[in-house]
């Protein structure tokens, strides 16, 4: 319907489509004309937003006495000002015999858009649509683009790094010579320790990246990292699980991490993962590839692939004036519990009790050190070592997610405590080192 | 013609999305290398300005410094809308009685060429519909925007540009005015009294590049061309004069295109490397022998087009060519320049042969270090020269300083506006707008009226005070009973002068250290024609009055003889032309006696002296015959 609302306007102006023309005329004299566009949601009460022709956004306060005027159809989106989002390139020197590499969307910022009703960043749904924001990411060789999840990563679950792994193990076995998996940066860490442990051998890297700017915005990392994971993908002589984002400030270098060692160290800076216990275990710069440590070399047989995980532990940090009886209720019920305490792996005296009591019904309690960088040592102080009398299993330089996920492993593969603790401790995926090099904090 | 006006002027608050000082300075404390991309918005759509601008894959290396923080680096979410600044810019709306709106929203308005490090400048529409009255006439004020400034552009080379990161960021409100002003004169007085309007608020920056012109001009016929980035006032007439007869010219050369058949250039672009004589000399055997390559492109019916009419300054070929260097190029040649370089009239008949044109065709040679930067800039003078049979494009112009302009990128649309959805809207309560207009600053034409009558000082003098933003300085000085006018000359002559000779970046002088100038003058310290010298060294650093008196060689002259002394020597070293001239002798000596004086006395006291020593040479003995 077209032409004049008759009275109060506020409730048909709700419902009127986005794109929609109208204008609304006010007692005071006042008219805007424009289109509408979804309101914000931190937006006051009877505001509505219209994009004027100049292209700003106003809110305009809608009084029961405003004239409104619908005008007929909305506009169409093109205005013929303006090209379409760059259509995916066709690359030229790209042959059948180039090497597939397969991205596995999860959602999070780098396959994200603003989304301008909520104010926030939302995923995106379709594969034509993250082609649109990365017109050159099959540039040089196909990319199989593989939607697997459209979540934030906060809202990420256990059961999705294993949907992921057999994704991966899946798209391998479908011919992909490296994964990429575009993931949210918030949990990227813990998926890429899942990742770790569950792809017990690959025959090609899996790089999981992100993006810190949505790749709405000129300046996003996301293109810049994406180019670089799928890079890597193809052409990596590695079989692990890796982590890649900017090094530092500048879009033309890129650190790899090895994915249980690395963890998200800042809220929004591009440079925010960082490898703990050791430097990245290499980095892009240019056209170059570089690995630093030694890696495990692609398995020769395809993917071995075991995707289970026990539910049952959590991850609790200590704080000073942590109540006992707060940090048992907590631990109640469950089969293993990671502890991030302080310096080189202590919990208040006070807390001995219940650790005892869990432990000796049959619950894996393991201590690793909100230090991060480091390893625990129980025999330094006297509470190290009644923790240790307590039966608890000390973690060497394992961080504390990356000890938190391999419990979950580890519990799945026994049911005896005993077992448990031994697997835990076992090197999977470069997670504990005996030693640590001596090197200049960065 | 019809032109509106875009005023954009600095605030003097802190930065509008963070918590930065405002200095500009010249300490770099890193370096960090970006690309940008041009993104679509709410519809996915890319701003045809936007696609231009990305098209150029240029490298940006921004300098973080003391007066930036991770906002400014794009590695930290904007934050909350500056509350100060808002308010500034509603009581400047509220002065030119315009609307506010009832909640403010700000947007991301995409600019890729690095001038902001998100690939995008934040802005926000605050008022609508308010006006200005400049002597008889009403201009509509369109809207009045907050925005944040860019970064301080320090330097390029090839695809590289470097940006210092201090200014951006700092709050600019912006004004437009509507489309009513029709000279270059107007446009001077309206931008005049907005530029007062802003300085009687007390909250805006002062000093070169703080505020800025945008000139949009359109003849009947034409195009919106918007001249963007004046930086003086003075020159506004001329540009929009030059940006007049420019759209006129063109007009002309479309109808004369249209008379002699030319058609819309469909042609291909072709490879003309091998038809370059490799051993001539010039640009383009250079380029050549270096493995570069040249392209062209044949303009159907452009013949004789291209260059400028008789008794004419622009012409289309400038045109084409400034749209070829956006793609990175050069320059280009073309058919109406033959014979030119190497491009003698044999060439260009090989290559007419080779290319098949009629003699009415025109072409265009491009050359470069690759093909597709050749082609990219090839495509863009084809696009050009098909505009050229419509009228005039609309586009962004940069001014030059001899009153003309480049071609700069197309005009944005509406496109390249979308939402910044990290900062939350700000709704502009009543309360808020009653709190600033119960303290808005006097209007200026009610401030000049009072000043006049206060002080006895004529309207001119008032308005060049007022416009210059030295007001509420005159005022101050006048009520530590300095006589004003005085004060109007230190304010109007004195200070420019020395601005002028103190050269950059001159320090601001306090009001304590312009009392004491004056103060020293009413004393006898020094004489009026002291003053710009006094000034200089005081811009340049003298602590104080005294230092800077004794700094420019003022040291006090004690008592009637030493003029007396002074005004015999230059006599006696002028005896010829006393001889010569008698008293006549007078006007030259004058000027090497005050010269001497340096300001340390009085004129009147100068020339007495001067006319005794004169008249004792010329009545002593070796002045006789």
């Amino acid at each position: 319907m077209t032409g004049p609302i008759e009275g109060d306007p506020w409730e048909r102006l709700r419902g009127l489509a986005m794109g929609q023309r109208i204008e609304i005329a006010s007692a005071d004299g006042r008219t805007w004309r424009g289109t509408i566009v979804p309101p914000h949601e931190l937006s006051g009460e009877r505001v509505i937003q219209i994009k004027l022709e100049s292209g700003y956004n106003v809110g305009v306060r809608v009084s029961p006495s405003d004239r409104v005027t619908v005008f007929e159809a909305p506009a169409p989106a093109a205005n013929g000002t303006a090209s379409r989002a760059a259509p995916r390139s066709t690359a030229g020197a790209v042959t059948s015999a180039t090497p597939t590499v397969a991205l596995l969307l999860t959602g999070g910022t780098i396959a994200s858009r603003v989304d301008y009703r909520t104010g926030g960043v939302r995923p995106v749904e379709e594969e034509a649509e993250i082609l649109s924001f990365y017109p050159d990411l099959d540039r040089d060789g196909p990319v199989r683009v593989v939607p697997v999840l459209d979540r934030l990563s906060e809202d990420i679950v256990p059961a999705d790094w294993q949907l992921l792994a057999r994704r991966v193990a899946s798209v391998f076995s479908e011919g992909a010579r490296g994964v990429v998996v575009a993931h949210g940066t918030d949990t990227l860490a813990f998926t890429a320790a899942a990742l770790s442990f569950l792809l017990e051998e690959l025959p090609g890297p899996v790089v999981l990246v992100g993006a810190q700017r949505s790749p709405d915005r000129p300046s996003s990392d996301g293109f810049t990292n994406l180019t670089a994971a799928v890079r890597v993908a193809r052409t990596a002589e590695v079989g692990e699980v890796l982590v890649l984002m900017h090094a530092g400030l500048s879009d033309d270098r890129f650190a790899i991490h090895r994915g249980t060692r690395v963890r998200k160290m800042h809220t929004s800076r591009r440079d925010a993962f960082r490898s703990l216990n050791g430097a990245p275990v290499g980095e892009v710069v240019g056209d170059t590839i570089t690995f630093r440590a030694e890696m495990r070399a692609p398995s020769g047989r395809g993917v071995r692939l075991d995707d289970r995980l026990d539910g049952g532990a959590a991850l609790l940090w200590f704080q000073p004036g942590l109540e006992p009886t707060r940090a048992e209720a907590f631990a109640q019920g469950l089969r293993g519990l990671v502890l991030a305490g302080t310096g080189l792996g202590h919990v208040a005296s006070v807390h001995l009790p219940w650790i005892r009591a869990a432990v000796a019904r049959g619950t894996v309690v393991v201590m690793t050190s909100q230090c991060l960088e480091g390893a625990v040592d129980p025999y330094v102080y006297a509470t190290g070592r009644e923790l240790l009398r307590a039966g608890v299993l000390y973690a060497g330089d394992m961080l504390p997610e990356t000890a938190y996920v391999k419990l979950l492993w580890a519990l799945a593969r026994t049911r005896d405590a005993g077992a448990a603790r031994a697997l835990f401790l076992e090197d999977r995926a470069g997670e504990i080192s005996p030693r640590r090099d001596y090197a200049e904090p960065p | 013609m019809k032109a509106g006006l875009e005023i954009h002027q600095q605030l003097a608050t802190g930065k509008l999305f963070c918590d930065c000082p405002t200095d500009l300075t010249e300490t770099a404390t890193g370096s960090v290398l970006r690309r940008l991309r041009a993104t679509g918005g709410e519809n996915h759509q890319v701003d045809r300005a936007a696609a231009f601008q990305a098209a150029r894959e240029l490298t940006f290396r921004y300098e973080p410094g003391p007066s930036s923080c991770l906002v400014e680096l794009d590695e930290e979410p904007p934050h909350p809308l500056n509350d100060e600044a808002l308010d500034v810019a509603l009581s400047i709306a509220l002065l030119l009685e315009a609307r506010p709106l009832d909640e403010v929203i700000v947007m991301r308005k995409i600019v890729v060429d690095g001038s902001n490090t998100a690939g995008f400048q934040r802005t926000a529409l605050v008022a609508v519909d308010g006006h200005l009255d400049v002597g008889p006439k009403r201009y509509s004020i369109a809207s009045i925007c907050l925005e944040e400034d860019a970064a301080r552009k320090v330097g390029e080379i090839d695809h590289e540009v470097r940006y210092r990161l201090d200014r951006l960021g700092i709050p600019l409100i912006e004004i437009a005015t509507g489309p009513e002003i029709t000279s270059g004169a107007e446009a001077r007085e309206v931008a005049a009294e907005i530029g007062a309007l802003l300085r009687a608020t007390g909250r805006v920056r002062r000093g070169i590049g703080t505020i800025r012109e945008d000139l949009n001009v359109s003849i009947p016929g034409g195009a919106r061309v918007e001249l963007k980035g004046i930086q003086e006032l003075r020159l506004l007439p001329r540009h929009a004069e030059h940006e007049v007869a420019r759209q006129r010219l063109l007009l002309g050369v479309r109808d004369g295109l249209l008379a002699r058949g030319a058609q819309v250039p469909s042609g291909r672009i072709s490879d003309v490397t091998e038809l370059i004589p490799s051993a001539g000399t010039g640009a383009l055997p250079e380029l050549v022998r270096h493995g570069g390559t040249v392209r062209a492109l044949s303009l159907p019916g452009f013949d004789g087009g291209l260059r400028s009419p008789a008794g004419e300054s622009e012409r289309l070929g400038r045109e084409l060519a400034d749209y070829a260097r956006a793609a990175g190029v050069r320059g280009l040649f073309h058919s109406d320049e033959v014979p030119l370089g190497p491009l003698d009239a044999a060439f260009a008949d090989r290559l007419r042969g080779a290319l098949g044109l009629a003699p009415s065709d025109a072409f265009v040679l491009i050359g470069a270090r690759d093909a597709a930067t050749a082609e990219r800039a090839l495509a863009l003078v084809r696009e050009r020269a098909a505009m050229a049979l419509e009228g005039i494009p609309n586009e962004t112009r940069d001014p030059l300083p001899d009153g003309r302009s480049r071609y700069s990128r197309p005009l944005p649309g509406r496109d390249r506006m979308y939402p910044e959805t990290d900062v939350p809207p700000v709704p502009i309560a009543p309360s808020r707008l009653e709190r600033l207009r119960a303290s808005l600053p006097e209007r200026p034409e009610i401030a000049r009226a009072r000043v006049a009558r206060q002080h006895g000082l004529p309207d001119p003098i008032v308005r060049q005070l007022q416009q210059a933003g030295d007001l509420e300085t005159f005022e101050a000085l006048a009520a530590r009973a300095h006589l004003p006018a005085g004060v109007a000359r230190l304010l109007t002559q004195d200070l420019p002068a020395a601005v002028d000779i103190a050269g950059e970046a001159p320090v601001d002088l306090a009001l304590e250290t312009l009392d004491g100038v004056l103060a020293s003058v009413e004393d006898g310290r020094i004489a009026k024609e002291g003053i710009p010298p006094v000034l200089v060294q005081l811009l340049r650093g003298a602590p104080d009055v005294p230092a800077a008196i004794a700094g420019a060689g003022l040291a006090p002259m004690s008592g009637r003889e030493d003029l007396d002394a002074l005004a015999e020597t230059i006599v006696a070293r002028n005896d010829s032309v006393v001889r010569s001239r008698g008293v006549e002798a007078f006007s030259p000596l004058m000027g090497d006696l005050m010269r001497e004086v340096r300001g340390r006395r009085d004129g009147k006291e100068v020339a007495s002296a001067l006319r005794r020593a004169l008249e004792r040479r010329l009545a002593g003995p070796g002045s006789a015959p």
